[in-house]
């Protein structure tokens, strides 16, 4: 499989990179950090939480870099006062839209999203909070479900249907609307497809999918494990 | 996935959407065609979520993308439609023409009431309410693309332009007297 090579600059670095990969993977391949959240290796990547967003020169608007393939002769910057100002309103949003009580999450302290907001030194919002009423799905034996700490990722939908097979998650209406949903709105320990493997659990970056049986702060995530498989089977993307 | 195989729906029905699924499947964009087709051809123009899982099997479409589908585009109902669907623009064009008077005349009318929606400033969300009677059907759209006619209402498919609440109380009135 004899890739064709590109050269791309990024943040004046020259990199050679192979045809068909995004932004993304060229930076993660030569060591550049670029933030995300709803992108996981290994897994399709959609561009929902928009902190990735890179500038490409030549062309004013921004990019998502996990989802934006590269072009020989490319020039990226992956960090300026704009990109940081983009994705701290990017991430403000996320936290305005649910209830995003940290002192009281179980994933307190190991929180993809948390971190993110600590990293842009986010300690207010410049917007008002939804404070929407969301419901909590304790039906399933094993895992508990919080509409409240959802960011919509969707990464949970994507680890399910690509790399358990069983597509038990999707996203229902749309907008503000949107939730996860278990197959046809069914309770997720009612959910039929649901083979309990908790890979979703481990692949949601907030406090909205935990085990049971953990207080606050101690749900330790392990993404880890849901890597390892996708590089064990090999899974192109 | 046997048990989900026995789906409780009459045989034409079943013989139908096979026939659609037949005809669509391997196209692009295939499931959205099937779901119009079914529900088109249901009475109440709604798809029952024992269609949705028929469907989901036939094209051995997860049940979660199916529903997900069918609740992202606002053409597919998951609930009963009444025989005459009265459609009112909450477009920006149509609101500051007084289309919220329209809605609630409409409202009124038909003795729908007016407490949820609108008191609990849910105002933007679309809002789908039927009679009892299952006679008429108001919902509310975001545009219609027709506001130099503003305001509109769409009555069974029929664009009135320049509507007022008189309109449509003539509208409902000449449904009534029709059957």
């Amino acid at each position: 499989m004899a890739q064709k090579k590109l050269s791309i600059r990024i943040d004046g670095q020259l990199i050679s990179a192979e045809e068909g990969q995004t932004i993304l993977q060229a930076a993660k391949a030569n060591g550049k950090y670029i933030p995300t959240l709803c992108a996981l290796d290994g897994l399709t990547p959609v561009g929902a939480c928009r902190v990735c967003l890179v500038e490409v020169s030549g062309v004013d608007r921004l990019f998502p870099a996990c989802t934006t393939p590269i072009q020989d002769g490319m020039s990226v910057t992956t960090n300026s006062p704009r990109l940081t100002r983009y994705r701290r309103i990017s991430v403000e949003l996320l936290l305005i839209e649910r209830n995003h009580v940290c002192a009281v999450c179980v994933s307190n302290g190991h929180c993809e999203l948390q971190s993110m907001a600590t990293a842009f030194g986010i300690n207010t919002v410049e917007f008002a909070y939804n404070y929407p009423k969301l419901s909590l799905d304790t039906s399933h034996p094993r895992f508990v479900l919080d509409h409240n700490r959802c960011i919509l990722c969707t990464r949970c939908v994507r680890v399910c249907a690509e790399l358990e097979g069983a597509h038990v998650w999707d996203l229902t209406s749309r907008g503000i609307h949107a939730r996860i949903v278990s197959e046809m709105n069914e309770k997720w320990g009612q959910a039929t497809s649901c083979t309990s493997c908790g890979k979703c659990v481990q692949a949601c970056p907030t406090g909205a999918l935990a085990e049971k049986g953990w207080a606050v702060e101690e749900m330790v995530k392990n993404l880890g494990t849901v890597t390892t498989l996708v590089h064990r089977r090999g899974v192109e993307v | 996935m046997s048990t989900l195989l026995q789906v409780p729906l009459p045989t034409e029905e079943k013989t139908y959407i096979d026939k659609v699924v037949a005809e669509r499947l391997g196209r692009p964009g295939a499931l959205l065609g099937i779901l119009e087709a079914a529900q088109e051809r249901n009475r109440h123009k709604y798809l029952p979520l024992e269609m949705l899982r028929y469907i989901a099997i036939k094209t051995e479409t997860p049940l979660s993308r199916i529903y997900s589908v069918a609740t992202f585009y606002s053409l597919f109902n998951l609930q009963a439609q009444g025989e005459n669907t009265i459609c009112i623009c909450r477009g920006t064009a149509c609101h500051t023409r007084g289309s919220r008077n329209l809605l609630q005349g409409a409202r009124l009318d038909l003795g729908l009431g007016l407490e949820d929606g609108e008191a609990d400033g849910n105002e933007a969300d679309k809002l789908l309410l039927t009679t009892p009677d299952q006679k008429f059907t108001v919902r509310t759209v975001a545009c219609f693309g027709q506001c130099a006619m503003a305001p509109v209402v769409e009555v069974n498919h029929r664009i009135c332009g320049h509507a007022t609440e008189r309109t449509v109380q003539r509208e409902i009135a000449t449904i009534r007297a029709g059957e």
